[in-house]
């Protein structure tokens, strides 16, 4: 059945008009929840389309003129519509409609209008995200990627009078720019080297062998690092934690699912571009497992929720980017939409947690279970899927991940993996055990979130269930077989992490603060984040503020220093020069004859 | 055989001296005397030039700096007394009220 | 030796030796009474230029006129009574120097251009040119010269009424 090319742009549509909406009339926007139903009906018509494109197999490409020039448009804009980009699109439409939604209970002590600010943003975000996945070329999807990085900033700062989440918003755009700059730089010289942004014709110039350009792991190097950027790889990882000064739904969906998947994203799209360089695929590989061990470590030492899920989402996004790096690539993906539900699950029923508890810090809970049974089962439900185990959908995608990552003989990569499964296993029933069971701290009633949030929350457990189900029944994705002993070995680092939790926190067996003393250095360097941190606010005081000072030395020394010389010699000048003015008419008689005698001279009285 | 020349170089020496009268002279009455000396050879130049070329125009030349410079000399003096009556001074080193 | 060359001469001398005399000599009374000298020097020379009318002129309006004016300016100027007229001048060399300069820039001039040599014929009578002149082309001036001698005379009356 050929369909027509209008649906993907529909999907696209539907939130541009609804941003354009709520953005001119004021009115609409100012009442708060009438800016959430609109929202929430453009992006579920964008919803039913895009899963009618994914189910019926789609795949197209339309592109229009946007820079004309002789021998072709030098930039274009379009569609590209593949079973890459269906898969995006109705994750990112599913997940956007589903905190929308959560979001007009979370935030529903918020003020009209800001709410309705609140909605405007999500709208231009998801347009955003969509334009970024359906772009045929380099150039839109940056143009669309700087637009979400926009979005990003307006909604972590949200709660703008909050100097912390103001601190935040700024924080995430700087570091992701510095991957930015890579970007742009990388793609420019691509075109300049190939001539052309589009997808389709580079896949083609690389089949051909036509892309023998010299600086090509380079340029793919530096495109490269718009993704380390944007996915949160070390060393631009430290704009995720503070990242969660904003609301939590935005966290869910922004930190969660979609933002910062672009980066792999990226990576999976072009990856015909990267099997050409196989050193920076080498690259890309170890960075992200390191990324992962990395932030699965400073997540066991996390006391706030939400940042114990933020240094989780960096860690999976290790993952992915290691799956893309050992030429795992559909592996890398199946992780990033499984991941995009369970960490998105995750983040929602924290948010509920938040929301009735009225704090952030887990050891300030406890004993929630009782009180909040719903938001307990579906948390662990996510847990279980973040840790790997069957038949949940994480455990699926991350045993493709290792597979991979050990098909392609990368021991290093694969170690560290395997440690942060266990890390990650670790962690996450930590925060179970100390949120959910144990004593109970927490002060007021905390009770059930009310039925706008357990909905979405209880709908996503039930996907990542079903999806788990229907992978297991497919019997492994693509034609990669990863060796007989790797299901056994991730269950059994999922199980070995969960048991290092209930005897640390559950049971009291094992007193955690023996084996942080046990552990010093690393502790200590996990709770400071290994001094990333001060580093980047160092170098920033270092570099700019020294640059600053610099200038303004010369500023002062050497530019007024000149005007100063100058305004000095002229009154030195005028204060010797005014003595010719004696007074005396005599002494002017004597300035006329010696302007006579010059006269004289000047007529040349010698000749 | 006096020529032209002599009568003007007569002229320039008077010039000359008149205006070492102005230049070095105290008092403000020497400097009008200088003055007048360096009108003096102009009026030589003016008259000699009129008879070597044949025509009168340097002799009227001549009558009327003659007149402006009588009335010159009166005006000027009739200054000079005035800022006697005010400053109790006629020397032109005292005169300075114009300095910068 | 013609008269008129000897005459050239010793008339030049006169006037030479008399305006020295002027710029010089400490006694300010002195030095009017050789300006005086010197404009009659300077009559002289305008007989020898053939100009006797204009002679006539300069002594009475230089030579009677300017000079009494001045001795009437010095008189009113200086502390006569009991004091000596005291005149030394100041910066004698470099005054010297510039004039000297300046004498030497005229005179390179005046040495270097051609100039008529020979004397033209004697010289008529020119005073009736003059007085024809003066009330034909030059009436104009003539009247403008009325009307400056009247100006020179209101100034004149001006200052010398002093404070009334």
């Amino acid at each position: 059945m050929t369909l027509n090319v209008g649906l993907p742009l529909l999907v696209l549509a539907m939130p541009f008009v609804s941003f354009l909406f709520l953005a001119i009339v004021g009115p609409l926007r100012r009442t708060g929840r009438g800016a959430g139903l609109v929202s929430i009906a453009a992006i579920a018509i964008s919803f039913a389309a895009a899963v009618f494109v994914w189910t019926q197999g789609f795949v197209a490409e339309r592109t229009w003129p946007w820079i004309p020039s002789d021998g072709g448009p030098i930039a274009t804009v379009g569609v590209l519509v593949d079973p890459l980009s269906n898969a995006m699109l109705v994750l990112v439409t599913l997940v956007s409609l589903l905190v929308q939604v959560y979001s007009l209970a979370y935030l529903s002590d918020e003020r009209p209008a800001s709410l309705g600010r609140y909605y405007t943003y999500q709208s231009l975000f998801v347009f955003s995200m969509l334009g970024l996945v359906l772009a045929p070329g380099f150039l839109q999807m940056f143009v669309f990627w700087e637009l979400v990085g926009l979005c990003s900033y307006l909604l972590i700062g949200f709660w703008y009078e909050r100097p912390a989440a103001a601190r935040a918003a700024a924080k995430a755009f700087w570091i992701t720019k510095l991957g930015d700059v890579g970007f742009i730089v990388g793609i420019v010289l691509l075109w300049s080297a190939t001539g052309t942004f589009e997808f389709t014709e580079l896949f083609e110039k690389a089949q051909d062998n036509a892309l023998a350009v010299p600086g090509l792991a380079v340029i793919m190097f530096l495109i490269y690092l718009g993704a380390v950027g944007k996915s949160a790889q070390f060393p631009l990882h430290v704009w995720l934690p503070d990242a969660m000064e904003g609301p939590t739904p935005v966290s869910a969906l922004i930190h969660a699912a979609t933002m910062v998947t672009a980066g792999v994203y990226m990576v999976t799209r072009t990856e015909p571009l990267f099997a050409l360089v196989p050193g920076v695929l080498t690259l890309i590989a170890w960075v992200g497992a390191f990324t992962a061990l990395l932030a699965a470590t400073m997540a066991c030492v996390e006391g706030d929720i939400k940042r114990v899920l933020a240094y989780s989402t960096v860690s999976q996004l290790g993952y992915m980017m290691a799956a893309a790096g050992a030429g795992a690539a559909p592996a890398g993906f199946l992780h990033l939409l499984t991941h995009g539900l369970f960490k998105a699950l995750l983040f929602l029923a924290a948010g509920a947690v938040i929301h009735a508890v009225g704090t952030n810090d887990i050891f300030r809970m406890g004993g929630l279970f009782r009180a909040m049974p719903q938001t307990g089962i579906v948390f662990i439900v996510g847990t279980l899927a973040l840790a790997g185990v069957p038949p949940l959908a994480g455990f699926f995608s991350k045993e493709a991940v290792l597979g991979g990552v050990w098909e392609a003989h990368l021991t290093g990569p694969f170690l560290m993996l395997a440690l942060t499964a266990l890390l990650t296993a670790f962690y996450m029933f930590r925060v179970v055990f100390v949120t959910f069971f144990g004593r109970a701290h927490a002060g007021g009633h905390p009770h059930e979130a009310p039925w706008l949030m357990r909905g979405p929350l209880w709908l996503l457990a039930a996907l990542t269930l079903v999806v788990g189900i229907r992978l297991a029944l497919r019997g492994g994705e693509g034609g990669e077989e990863a060796p007989a002993w790797l299901p056994p070995l991730s269950i059994g680092l999922a199980l070995a992490g969960f048991a290092l939790a209930w005897a640390m926190y559950q049971r009291g067996a094992i007193n955690p603060a023996r084996v942080a003393s046990a552990l010093a250095p690393l502790d200590y360097m996990a709770r400071r984040r290994y001094g990333l941190d001060a580093l980047y606010a160092g170098l920033y005081r270092g570099i700019i503020l020294g640059f600053s000072r610099l200038i303004g030395w010369i500023d002062r020394y050497f530019v007024d220093g000149i005007l100063n010389a100058l305004t000095a010699l002229t009154l030195r000048a005028g204060d010797s020069l005014r003595h010719i003015q004696s007074g005396r008419a005599q002494d002017y008689v004597y300035g006329v004859a010696f302007g006579v005698l010059l006269l004289f001279v000047w007529a040349q009285l010698w000749r | 055989m006096i020529g032209l020349s002599s009568y003007l170089v007569l002229a320039a020496l008077v010039f000359s001296i008149g205006l070492f009268g102005v230049l070095t002279r105290r008092n403000a009455v020497g400097i009008l005397l200088g003055i007048e000396l360096m009108l003096n050879a102009v009026n030589i130049n003016l008259v000699a030039f009129a008879r070597y070329n044949g025509d009168l125009i340097g002799v009227i030349f001549t009558l009327f700096t003659i007149s402006i410079t009588v009335a010159e000399v009166a005006v000027g003096l009739a200054i000079v007394i005035a800022i006697f009556r005010v400053r109790r001074t006629v020397e032109a080193d005292r005169l300075d009220l114009l300095r910068g | 030796m013609t008269v008129e060359t000897v005459g050239f001469w010793v008339v030049a001398a006169v006037l030479l030796a008399s305006s020295l005399a002027v710029v010089l000599t400490p006694n300010l009374f002195h030095a009017v009474l050789f300006l005086a000298a010197a404009l009659v020097a300077t009559g002289a020379i305008f007989l020898l230029l053939a100009q006797p009318f204009l002679f006539a002129v300069q002594l009475l309006l230089y030579a009677g006129g300017v000079v009494t004016i001045v001795v009437f300016a010095i008189m009113l100027t200086e502390r006569l009574v009991g004091q000596r007229i005291r005149q030394t001048s100041r910066h004698l060399v470099n005054g010297a120097i510039v004039s000297a300069a300046v004498f030497a820039g005229i005179a390179g001039f005046l040495l270097r251009s051609p100039l008529a040599t020979p004397t033209p014929g004697p010289a008529a009578d020119a005073t009736i040119a003059i007085g024809r002149a003066l009330v034909g082309p030059f009436a104009v001036t003539l009247e403008l010269l009325g009307v400056l001698l009247v100006i020179a005379l209101l100034g004149a009356l001006h200052f010398a009424r002093g404070e009334e």
